[in-house]
């Protein structure tokens, strides 16, 4: 049977190729035809994983990585409580949180592989904007998808969950399909789909009859590629001959589907992921936790929520390392904004557009702080060359630079993806160095 | 108006403005005038393209028009009305402007580029930067006017190409396929023999009487307020539902179920029942913004009721929570039916502390959605958010502006916030859209967090713009009656109508209507326009016919439906170049199913649904939750794709032994057919190719002859496994136990004719024509 499915994979690439279907064809076809011979024998998507944790809702950046304890930017600690590990200085939580993991022991745990940059530029202070900001590098487009959508469509057109999305803002540009898998049991399910439910005992067709339907429906799409259609209809059959002939890769998940799910939200969500990306079905997952938008209260807010957050960072890591892929890992910690200087009169914080962003993984060096805030956490201006302060000559650090270091780093700058979606950043202005 | 706003949200405010630019000096008019009219043309539609579309309206425009704030300046410029056969007057009239204001020098340098860096006191300050994309098309075109004097250099069109009319070229459906997508798509069901005989008979013109008896079917309601859930995600409320009933107003009858009467069960069964009860009750309720769309529609009301509506929807279970059940228990047909919903009118809400809420006419002020204690729990408030949530969905929903779309990028937003005591009123960059945006907010000053009755104790407040819309303030006299304010203007909005036909376009189509393209950088820039264009001149089309029938809905769906966007189909040429492929990505309905549709579509074929994509399967297979998920898939993953896999091998495995079972006569899939035909000679093989055929148009909608080449793929996949099947050492005489078994039956399969059949349908419901409209 298995036989029978690479080789419709291996067909799928050579009609594509006859087809002529280029870079304008979605879906990642288009890396499929161009990508190095082994593409044609799916192996299994083999890495790196990208992962992005988003604090959805806001942040508060001066209880975890960019602390102040100044002029009241923080009731629960001051400057002189300040904690420092390596390079990194954070705020000190361990007394103030009841569940889930402290800045103290994150930091002893990961500051040597963490990589911080302080003081991003939102430009802009409402949700909804923020978080497409921050996810694409592009304000004012909505048609451009997110980090992990992007180097999903370009590394993983053959995986079957290639972009995973648990919430956030999640726009694939119409490049890749998003996965919503919300209960690690379903993969059990989907897995065997050519099995009366899910019992390997019980298929539904002969294997000969299920042969002959997959050569039937691969035969159709031969056909179909040249016909005369209408670009909607030529993509949207693409999407869906790839997407069944993908899904039956999903019976590599079983065996890293963990018996007992986990009970906390990200670790879910995590469990979920590294299944996936074990299995090598998998690119790039998008996991989020909401309620971070502390407009009341922020410090009982913000110190339930950033521990739950680490946690669930830890649990990934954790779990990564048990299934022998932690050095494959490629995490992005971030959130849509910062919260404000000053607490407002319900003791919440309001939106603030300077806030922060957390790298770690394979191939950036951690222990490092790029940029900062000022004492008014007011942005402080960054040399793009050397990445050290520069209050004269420095640019503002803003999304779109990150994202473009972010497509420079996992080697898709060139993809024609990447150029279908393509971010301003002035020659004079692209960060250098940023991961090293 | 609106002049303020981002750049989208200009040119949509712009539009519906009727002012004309004035025409600038005549020094160029000689110029053009001496020209032939094909070249005038021509310069015309290459200003457009390249100076109007991506500088003139999205820069320009916002000041420079008669109602803008450059309206005392000499570089007046008019929006493009799409409604006009010919904009090109108009288009005329901006260029001329533009070539006045370009050839004009100060120094040494043009004084549009000095104006448009905010040099000369330009009002409008900067508006390009050197390095922007708009400012180098300024350039160029000021180049182009500097070679030969006063024209546009090139005659050619952009990149050698010529944009034909829309729809040259592209395929319409047939009519019987039509008939069927819109039977499936508004009524869940396949179109009848009346119906094709009408539409065989009479074309397109018999259309118009099939829609009036399909829009008056139970089916075409609840995928009508499935489509308008989508919008409004009304049933997305993630507390029990009768918290929608404040404690203050309902405290003695939301509960109504906990001491409902259930005596007549025996006492082992009634906690049970009462949870059944409650959970019933919690449905009905939450139904009813969803009931009042479905009330104004069937009933041919104007849809401006959606807000408003002087009266909410009660079933006999909500009645009861509102406490006005024994006042209207006797219109009802059955007061036990917990889904029967019928008008109704609250009184002024009397609150715990014995006070009445205010209204000169002693009932509470209703006015549709805007009021419903539904919507506003739906779009919740914060001390800090202070409605601005609840203006913003206003915008949305009643507009269609979406003001969080496209947000402008200030200089520094922390720096603002900084600078300013109350940035949204004293910041220019903050106070463009929270100008437009508070007063609204202010006018839900009523309702609090949750939403219900329930001014702030504080009152509102005084840093914030006051309550109104647009211009207008709130009078005080009519601020008990806020909502019904507001709609009553919301109604009268040019944008309305607009905004009601994109939401059914919404519907339809199974996604928005484009929006118009920002990045002018790129080289699909001019296609990406003309699709825009030509998609809203059919928008507004159709909206000026919704208005003209006094807004009722069912003309929207109907034009709609008729449109050539609905229904394009295919093209009858190659459209090789890649502008018109960027033009024509849009079109065509081409709309993956959702699972609650997949599920009908299955129901309308076979019978029957499959059952499972309503509920394990939703999310997986793309649906909403209405609270954490609230935008379907449009595009299958693998694992959805999984999902497809699993689902025709189910419903192919519930229905082809099961059909062939029943009298012939009875039959959904096989009526001409049976197991025992075998392909052994030619009147068979003709039998089982005729059997393909009817399967083909059954499940797929296709109608083809005997001898189309996917009558012949489906036929030697039926052949095929035949001839797999005898060259196995043995197989199984009879059809396997999953498939009949379970429900105590067994089909024989001595020629393993049935499980072909089988493999064969399973192989039509993994197709593209099945899955996607």
């Amino acid at each position: 049977m298995n036989n029978s499915v690479y080789g419709s994979r291996r067909n799928f690439l050579k009609l594509c190729s006859h087809a002529g279907l280029g870079f304008a064809t979605p879906l990642g076809l288009a890396s499929m035809v161009q990508s190095k011979g082994d593409a044609a024998e799916f192996e299994g998507y083999p890495g790196p994983y990208y992962v992005v944790f988003n604090a959805s809702g806001g942040w508060d950046t001066t209880y975890l990585m960019d602390p102040k304890g100044i002029d009241g930017i923080n009731r629960l600690y001051q400057e002189e409580d300040i904690v420092t590990v390596g390079e990194h200085r954070f705020a000190p939580t361990a007394k103030h949180i009841k569940d889930g993991m402290s800045n103290e022991d994150f930091f002893a745990k990961n500051g040597s592989e963490l990589r911080v940059l302080n003081g991003l530029d939102l430009s802009v202070n409402n949700h909804t904007p923020c978080a497409r900001y921050m996810a694409t590098g592009k304000l004012d487009s909505l048609a451009y998808p997110t980090f992990p959508a992007l180097v999903a469509a370009c590394y993983g057109s053959q995986a079957p969950l290639a972009f995973l999305t648990f919430g956030n803002y999640s726009a694939t540009g119409n490049i890749v399909p998003m996965s919503r898998v919300p209960y690690l049991q379903s993969l059990n399910l989907l897995a065997k789909g050519d099995y009366v439910e899910g019992n390997d005992r019980a298929p539904y067709h002969d294997s000969f009859v299920s042969d002959r339907i997959e050569r039937a429906l691969e035969q159709q799409f031969e056909a179909r590629v040249s016909e005369v259609r209408l670009p909607r209809v030529e993509w949207s059959q693409s999407m869906l001959y790839s997407a069944q002939v993908n899904s039956k890769a999903l019976q590599r998940v079983v065996p890293y589907i963990p018996k007992v799910p986990a009970k906390e939200r990200l670790a879910q969500q995590a469990d979920i992921s590294l299944a996936a990306f074990k299995a090598g079905v998998c690119v790039s997952a998008n996991l989020s936790i909401g309620q971070f938008d502390s407009h009341n209260n922020n410090d009982v807010d913000q110190m339930t929520l950033l521990p739950e957050l680490l946690a669930g960072m830890d649990s990934l890591l954790r779990r990564a390392e048990d299934l022998q892929i932690r050095d494959k890992l490629v995490v992005i910690i971030q959130s849509e904004m910062g919260r404000t200087p000053n607490y407002n009169s319900g003791n919440g914080k309001d939106h603030w557009s300077i806030g922060s962003v957390m790298f770690l993984g394979t191939g950036i060096t951690g222990n490092r702080v790029i940029g900062a805030t000022d004492e008014k956490q007011q942005l402080v201006p960054i040399d793009p060359k050397t990445l050290t302060i520069d209050r004269v000559k420095g640019i503002r650090v803003r999304p779109e630079h990150i994202h473009l270091a972010l497509r420079q780093f996992a080697g898709v700058q060139d993809h024609a993806f990447c150029k279908q979606f393509p971010l301003e950043v002035a020659p004079s202005e692209k960060l250098e160095g940023f991961w090293g | 108006m609106f002049t303020r706003w981002t750049p989208l949200l200009v040119v949509i405010a712009i539009q519906i403005l009727s002012g004309r630019a004035s025409i600038g000096q005549n020094q160029t008019r000689s110029v053009l005038s001496s020209k032939s009219d094909v070249e005038c043309q021509m310069d015309v539609r290459t200003f457009e393209e390249e100076i109007w579309a991506k500088v003139g309206e999205r820069t320009c425009l916002k000041c420079h028009n008669v109602n803008g704030d450059a309206s005392d300046s000499d570089f007046l410029l008019s929006a493009i009305d799409t409604a006009l056969e010919d904009t090109q007057p108009i288009m005329l009239e901006n260029s001329r402007a533009f070539e006045t204001m370009a050839t004009a020098i100060e120094g040494n340098r043009s004084r549009m580029l000095l104006k448009v860096s905010g040099e000369l006191d330009h009002g409008g300050g900067e508006v390009l930067k050197p390095d922007s994309h708009g400012y180098k098309i300024l350039e160029r075109y000021l180049r182009r006017l500097s070679r030969d004097g006063t024209e546009l250099a090139s005659h050619e069109p952009i990149d050698g190409y010529t944009a034909p009319p829309f729809f040259e070229g592209v395929a319409m459906i047939s009519q019987p396929r039509l008939l069927r997508r819109i039977t499936l798509s508004l009524s869940g069901r396949l179109p009848s023999e009346e119906e094709l005989g009408a539409v065989h008979q009479n074309g397109l013109s018999a259309m118009d009487a099939i829609l009036d008896r399909i829009m008056k079917e139970d089916a075409f309601f609840v995928q009508l307020k499935e489509g308008f859930n989508d919008i409004f995600l009304t049933v997305g409320i993630e507390d029990n539902a009768e918290t929608l009933l404040s404690y203050d107003h309902f405290e003695h009858t939301r509960l109504w179920t906990q001491k409902h009467d259930l005596d007549h069960l025996p006492k082992t069964d009634q906690q049970k029942a009462r949870w059944a009860l409650a959970d019933v009750y919690r449905d009905a309720l939450l139904r009813e913004p969803l009931e009042l769309i479905a009330f104004i529609v069937r009933n041919d009301r104007p849809f401006s009721e959606l807000a408003t509506a002087d009266y909410i929807m009660v079933s006999p279970y909500t009645a009861r929570g509102y406490g006005i059940f024994e006042e209207m228990k006797d219109q009802f047909k059955n007061i036990d039916d917990p889904f029967e919903y019928i008008p109704a009118r609250l009184k002024a809400l009397k609150g715990r502390d014995g006070r009445t809420q205010e209204s000169t006419t002693g009932l509470y002020p209703h006015a549709g959605f805007l009021s419903m204690f539904h919507y506003l729990r739906r779009y919740p408030s914060t001390e800090t958010n202070r409605n601005r949530l609840r203006a913003r969905m206003f915008f949305q929903h009643f507009l269609g502006i979406d003001l969080m779309q496209l947000a402008p990028r200030g200089t520094d937003a922390s720096a603002v916030a900084a600078k300013y005591e109350t940035p949204t009123m004293q910041a220019a960059e903050c106070v463009v859209c929270h100008k437009v945006m508070d007063p609204v907010a202010g006018l839900f000053q009523d309702f609090n967090f949750e939403g219900n009755l329930g001014p702030r104790k504080k009152g509102w407040y005084d840093d914030m713009f006051q309550a109104g819309f647009e211009d207008e303030s709130l009078p005080a006299s009519e601020r008990w009656r806020a909502q019904q304010w507001l709609a009553e203007r919301a109604i009268k909005h040019p944008r309305f109508p607009i905004a009601m036909v994109e939401h059914v376009y919404s519907i339809l189509f199974g996604r928005k209507v484009l929006q118009p393209p920002e990045d002018i950088g790129s080289p699909m820039f001019g296609a990406n326009r003309r699709a825009y264009l030509a998609q809203r001149k059919m928008i507004e089309k159709v909206a000026k016919q919704f208005a003209e029938s006094n807004l009722n809905l069912k003309t929207a769906f109907k034009a709609l439906l008729l449109s050539d966007f609905y229904r394009a189909d295919g093209l009858a040429t190659v459209a090789e170049h890649p502008q018109r492929s960027s033009e024509l990505d849009d079109v065509g309905v081409v709309r993956l199913l959702g699972p609650e549709q997949l599920e009908r579509k299955l129901q309308a074929i076979f019978g029957k649904p499959w059952g499972r994509l309503g509920k394990e399967l939703k999310i997986l297979y793309g649906g909403i939750d209405s609270i954490t998920v609230t935008e379907r898939n449009a595009d299958p993953s693998g694992a959805m794709g999984a999902i497809q896999r699993i689902m025709a091998n189910d419903v192919a495995c519930n229905h082809v032994a099961k059909d062939f079972r029943l009298d012939p006569s009875q039959r959904l899939l096989f009526s001409k057919i049976e197991p025992s035909v075998l392909p052994t000679d030619e009147a068979s093989i003709q039998q089982i190719r005729q059997a393909i055929v009817s399967l083909q148009q059954r499940i797929l909608g296709q109608d083809r002859a005997i001898d189309h080449p996917e009558v012949e793929r489906a036929f030697q996949l039926f052949v095929g496994t035949l001839a797999d099947a005898k060259a196995q050492v043995s197989y199984e005489p009879r059809e396997s136990y999953f498939c009949g078994g379970r429900e105590e039956f067994r089909v024989n399969d001595p020629d393993y004719t049935v499980r072909a059949w089988r493999g064969v349908v399973t192989y039509l419901l993994r197709q593209h024509e099945f899955l996607y409209e």
